[in-house]
């Protein structure tokens, strides 16, 4: 359903992502892991054509027919909120503190063609949906009369408002606490049509999807079944990030990936990891090609 | 100071140089005296030894315009010095102690203050002592103390809520000690910026002053006056009216230009405090 | 919200009574007696006594702000000692010119300011809005009388096309009257326009980077349609708190442009009054300017309780 070639992300000459390929069935639920400055946010981001000023998206990325990148603004809006639509991570400023959150929440489907009264019904059916307590009084509130777990909701909410046939979420959690968190991620396991989740956080991930992507330095190094890739982690940075995870018994050292992540620009050539990387040799100085069927990494010398 | 020197410090900086520096000159030499009136030479051309030509009187405006500068420079220095030295205790006092009585009898007398306007001031105290540069700078410099008040007490409220202040007061320093010592070092820079901002204002109070005949009286030369001595011989001499304008122009925007470098220069994250907020 | 507006309400009269002190107690510095001034040098004592008993300055000063300024309460400005003609209906006269002065010079700023603000905040990034920026910088350096005088310059010495002062009522001829008043407005609107211009584009700058925008983008939106639908409202928050204070600084601007143009309002009034040293005149205008600005003051900050929620 949706079939991402190529997609490239560039500020001014600076690369952000690398030529990440990458497909979503109908329904399926896939995960992008990976830390600040591992590029995932933009990919969500250029799917939606809501790159940052001076940012530019170059590739490929269809679904159900349309062209996602490369498309002037007026194509893309219609199918903004429509056929594919997004959770951002920072629920406290997403609202317009000035509009009601019924008004809000019908504006998605106003704008996609649904008659005003109509769209006010759905709306209060959308938000029993997402388990708002007295749906029509938060319809009627402001956005600051609202914590941020509910604002969250509320976002969903417009999110779904037209059955997209995908949603994604841009971290949805990140900001909240961890008890509204949980509640909000079975919310979604239990709405959400096709997904891409984003998050850094591997159990949530792990809770949630059932494919999952691991992306470092822009690039996608791994690529699998949840099962598969956080029990026998092929690529060296997936094996990493499990292993720093990980509750270690007393008295043994929390393992941990040496060195940071570098600044944009500042990865190395060749295998993307490799000036972090235990196991790098002189093969790692070039580009390992993502092989495998199902189960897919980047590595020259991969895990067992 | 941390901050790199950008478009607004370097142009605003040059233009209030020529400024001061016309100024200083004037102290030393100037082509001709400027209040010397000499029917002879009644609204000549430019040309000879007048550079800009004379007015009616016989006087050279070139002369003018440089000693013109010196009371464009002596009002703003001592209107903001005024502003500034009763404006900034008042809004410390008022962001220090933010829920006291005395905070809030300051920001309301600050408004009221706020209400009447420097022309208005200038107006009403000419009206008892006469016109003349001493009302026009304590009027201006009085009108302008509600801006630094409210400059001062934002800034200083914003510092109040950072840690080191609280490590300050933890560790038992007086509340005067910790206004000189944390305080006020640290709300220096948007004093500054707003020094440089209402400089520029002065500037156009005087000359609106002085044109209404409420500023320096004759013969000291100022730009304000100059240009409403203009303004009958619009007609006939325009140039009388262009000079003391432009000079009032690049005064002022050389003033506002520096307010904005230094606020670029010294701390971008300043755009936010504002006499308005 | 009806409580903030009692509070502010009583604000706003405290304020008036504590300006109406101060006004009253700065022109009972005046160095002189009225009476004396108006009868002259060789005036006998009894004749000034009595004079004074008939101006009521003989009476202790509290006793006079009160009488003072209970008049004004329902009108009464008092009578000159100068001309011996009522205060109240010259100053009612020129308050309508004042205003409609005001107001114009007002609606030109506007009319100026909202699309070029919005325009260079656009394009904050391409030399076209840069221009607009600069050419605001410009704008602000030039007081109002001498964009007047530009004006006349152009218009009326150059062009010949408009008049170069003196007003016209609207009741004597609508025509000129609109003519005599275009460059005013202009000279004040001008300016005020260039002030307002870089308010404008620095809130729909602020407006552009909030998260919002972006949510309406996700849901459907063009970048120009999230801007019109949600930005600008939020936009005009900052601008109509601006918008007061620039009310009152046009007030001011009014009293200058005045006298560049020749126009009997308030402004030209006041300065007559000074010149006279028509001092109840003086106090009666400058209460009307305190009063019209601390109005003004009000206004806005009930209209930005309005429209933001959560102030509320």
């Amino acid at each position: 359903m949706l079939r991402v070639e190529g997609l490239t992300v560039r500020a001014d000459s600076l690369e952000l992502v690398h030529e990440v390929s990458f497909a979503i069935a109908p329904g399926e639920r896939v995960g992008l892991i990976g830390e600040s400055g591992s590029g995932k946010s933009l990919t969500a981001l250029s799917l939606m054509g809501l790159l940052p000023e001076g940012v530019t998206a170059s590739g490929t990325a269809t679904m159900g027919g349309n062209d996602l990148v490369g498309v002037p603004e007026s194509r893309l809006k219609r199918l903004r909120g429509q056929d594919v639509s997004m959770v951002f991570q920072e629920p406290m400023t997403a609202l317009n503190p000035l509009m009601r959150i019924g008004a809000q929440v019908a504006e998605v489907m106003t704008l996609h063609g649904t008659p005003r009264a109509r769209a006010r019904e759905k709306a209060l059916d959308l938000l029993e949906r997402v388990r708002l307590p007295e749906p029509a009084q938060i319809a009627r509130a402001y956005p600051h009369q609202l914590s941020g777990g509910q604002r969250q909701r509320v976002m969903l909410a417009i999110a779904l408002a037209n059955e997209p046939s995908l949603l994604i979420c841009d971290e949805p959690t990140t900001a909240l606490d961890v008890t509204v968190q949980k509640q909000m991620l079975e919310l979604i396991a239990e709405v959400a049509p096709a997904l891409l989740f984003i998050t850094h956080d591997l159990a949530v991930v792990a809770s949630v999807c059932e494919r999952v992507l691991v992306m470092y330095g822009g690039r996608v190094v791994e690529s699998g079944p949840i099962r598969e890739v956080f029990t026998r982690p092929r690529h060296r940075y997936t094996e990493g990030l499990l292993a720093a995870s990980r509750l270690t018994p007393r008295g043994t050292r929390l393992p941990t990936i040496k060195g940071s992540v570098p600044p944009a620009g500042q990865f190395p050539g060749g295998c993307v990891f490799r000036n972090r990387c235990p196991h790098a040799t002189a093969e790692c100085e070039t580009v390992p090609a993502l092989t495998g069927d199902g189960h897919a990494h980047a590595c020259w010398h991969p895990a067992d | 100071m941390r901050g790199r020197m950008n478009a607004g410090l370097l142009v605003g900086g040059v233009l209030v140089g020529l400024v001061v520096l016309a100024a200083a000159v004037s102290f030393f030499w100037t082509p001709h005296d400027p209040t010397l009136v000499d029917a002879a030479r009644k609204l000549r051309q430019p040309g000879g030894g007048y550079l800009l030509g004379a007015d009616k009187f016989g006087r050279d405006t070139f002369s003018q315009i440089m000693v013109g500068a010196r009371t464009t420079l002596y009002v703003g220095i001592v209107a903001v010095g005024i502003a500034a030295v009763i404006g900034t205790p008042l809004g410390m006092i008022a962001g220090m102690t933010p829920r006291g009585w005395l905070s809030e009898l300051i920001m309301r007398v600050n408004d009221l203050v706020f209400a009447f306007p420097a022309l208005l001031l200038a107006v009403m105290l000419g009206a008892v002592y006469g016109p003349g540069t001493l009302t026009a700078m304590i009027a201006i410099g009085v009108a302008t103390v509600p801006a630094f008040a409210r400059v001062a007490r934002a800034a200083t409220l914003q510092v109040m809520v950072t840690d080191y202040i609280l490590a300050a007061r933890a560790a038992g320093r007086r509340r005067p000690a910790i206004a000189m010592r944390h305080v006020l070092p640290n709300i220096g820079s948007v004093l500054i910026v707003q020094a440089s901002v209402s400089f520029a204002i002065a500037i156009l109070a005087e000359a609106a002053l002085s044109f209404l005949g409420f500023g320096t009286r004759p013969p000291t030369p100022s730009w304000g006056r100059m240009l409403q001595e203009s303004q009958e011989l619009l007609f006939s001499t325009p140039r009388l009216a262009l000079w003391p304008g432009l000079a009032i122009a690049l005064a002022v925007l050389g003033f506002n230009l520096l307010g904005d470098g230094l606020r670029d220069y010294l701390d971008p994250k300043l755009r936010r405090v504002r006499a308005e907020s | 919200m009806t409580l903030y507006l009692v509070k502010r309400l009583a604000v706003l009269v405290a304020s008036t009574a504590v300006a109406g002190v101060a006004v009253f107690a700065f022109m009972a510095l005046l160095p002189g007696d009225p009476a004396e001034v108006a009868l002259g040098v060789n005036a006998t004592p009894d004749a000034v006594a009595a004079l004074r008993k008939q101006f009521g300055t003989d009476r202790p000063p509290v006793v006079q702000f009160f009488d003072w300024f209970g008049g004004l309460l329902h009108g009464d400005f008092g009578t000159s000692y100068v001309t011996s003609s009522p205060i109240g209906p010259q100053i009612s006269d020129r308050l309508g010119v004042t205003a409609v002065l005001v107001l114009g010079g007002m609606l030109v700023a506007l009319v100026i300011a909202v699309p070029l603000g919005t325009f260079a905040a656009v394009h904050h990034r391409n030399p076209l809005g840069a221009a607009i920026s600069a050419l605001s910088q410009v704008g602000i350096a030039i007081p109002a009388f001498l964009a007047g005088i530009l004006l006349v310059f152009v218009f009326a010495v150059q062009a010949q096309a408009l008049p170069s002062g003196g007003y016209v009522p609207i009741v004597e001829d609508p025509a000129q009257w609109l003519l005599s008043l275009l460059l005013p407005w202009l000279s004040l609107g001008l300016v005020q326009g260039a002030v307002l211009t870089r308010y404008v584009r620095s809130a729909v700058l602020d407006v552009m980077r909030e998260d919002y925008l972006r949510t309406a983008r996700a849901k459907g939106r063009g970048s120009t349609g999230a801007l019109w639908r949600h930005g600008l409202r939020n936009a005009s928050i900052p601008v109509v708190t601006v918008l007061g204070l620039q009310l009152a600084t046009l007030l001011i601007g009014a009293v200058v442009v005045e006298r560049v143009f020749v126009i009997p309002g308030l402004g030209d009034l006041l300065l007559n009054g000074v010149a006279g040293r028509d001092l109840l005149l003086v106090q009666g205008v400058v209460m009307v300017l305190v009063a019209a600005v601390l109005l003004i003051n009000f206004v806005v900050d009930v209209a930005y309780r309005v429209l933001d929620p959560r102030l509320r």
